[in-house]
């Protein structure tokens, strides 16, 4: 007995949608998963503000906003470094290292902020302001923290699709700042 | 070229970026149209990294759905603002 072949789709050879994204499948599910976490948070913080913006104003201008602007061109520029890394595989490491250290600096500047706020007794418990200041700022903070470990990762075995995916990572915790920081620190 | 473009986008990031805060140093009392034009240079800069960083640039249909999510999530976040 001779089995026939499983016939074959008549668009088979034809590229599928998702073939035209860059990178793998599940860094992009990891994109889109993460901007609707920090999406939903960032209504939620300004669905609260509806109750008193008044607060939410007095508690935000406690904030330092030039510390902000200046993580926001600290990251864009990390960012940069690590998209000149993925198409650079012979300085690979110095664009690397670079945007490593850029990212180390938005952590410094980030510290520095939730020192002053301590400094002066503020918490997460002082206010809804500060309660979701903290909450997604902090939330923010740890995706940095892990992109700089796959970052030393990959400088220590390096690979070409995981650097994509790390670099990939790298622009989505950009992409998400870039939302965040106008929203938390400057929407009044 | 791919380097020319990242240069590109890099520089007009950069360039929004400053505006931002140019705008909030002017304008510190912000208000309606302020927070228009802050949400308006974020959903620009969101889609540049979009477009040029994450290379959404080769697949225009996703392209388009990203910018879709955000002029929704930017139009839900004025809506919210001018709730208030």
């Amino acid at each position: 007995m001779t089995h026939s072949p499983a016939p074959v789709p008549a668009h088979a050879d034809q590229d599928h949608i998702l073939d035209t994204l860059p990178g793998d499948l599940m860094i992009w599910v990891l994109i889109v998963s993460e901007l609707l976490v920090f999406g939903a948070g960032l209504l939620a913080f300004l669905g609260m503000r509806i109750m008193d913006p008044i607060a939410f104003a007095h508690d935000q201008d406690s904030l330092n906003r030039v510390a902000g602007a200046v993580n926001t061109i600290i990251l864009i520029s990390s960012g940069y470094l690590a998209a000149r890394a993925v198409h650079s595989a012979q300085h690979m490491r110095k664009w690397l290292a670079g945007s490593m250290v850029l990212g180390v600096a938005f952590l410094i500047v980030k510290w520095m902020e939730y020192a002053d706020k301590a400094r002066h007794g503020i918490g997460i418990e002082s206010s809804d302001f500060f309660t979701f200041y903290y909450l997604l700022t902090g939330f923010h903070a740890m995706h940095v923290l892990a992109g700089l470990v796959i970052f030393a990762l990959m400088m220590r075995w390096p690979n070409p699709r995981n650097l994509e995916g790390g670099v990939m990572f790298w622009h989505m915790v950009d992409l998400v700042w870039v939302l965040l920081f106008p929203i938390i620190y400057l929407v009044r | 070229m791919e380097n020319v473009t990242l240069n590109k986008a890099f520089v007009v990031l950069l360039a929004l970026s400053i505006g931002t805060a140019v705008l909030t140093d002017i304008r510190p009392q912000a208000g309606t149209i302020f927070v228009v034009v802050v949400l308006l240079l974020a959903g620009l800069k969101a889609r540049i990294i979009l477009t040029e960083y994450l290379g959404l640039r080769a697949a225009p249909e996703f392209r388009r759905g990203f910018s879709a999510f955000l002029i929704a999530f930017l139009l839900a976040a004025l809506g919210l603002f001018l709730l208030a």
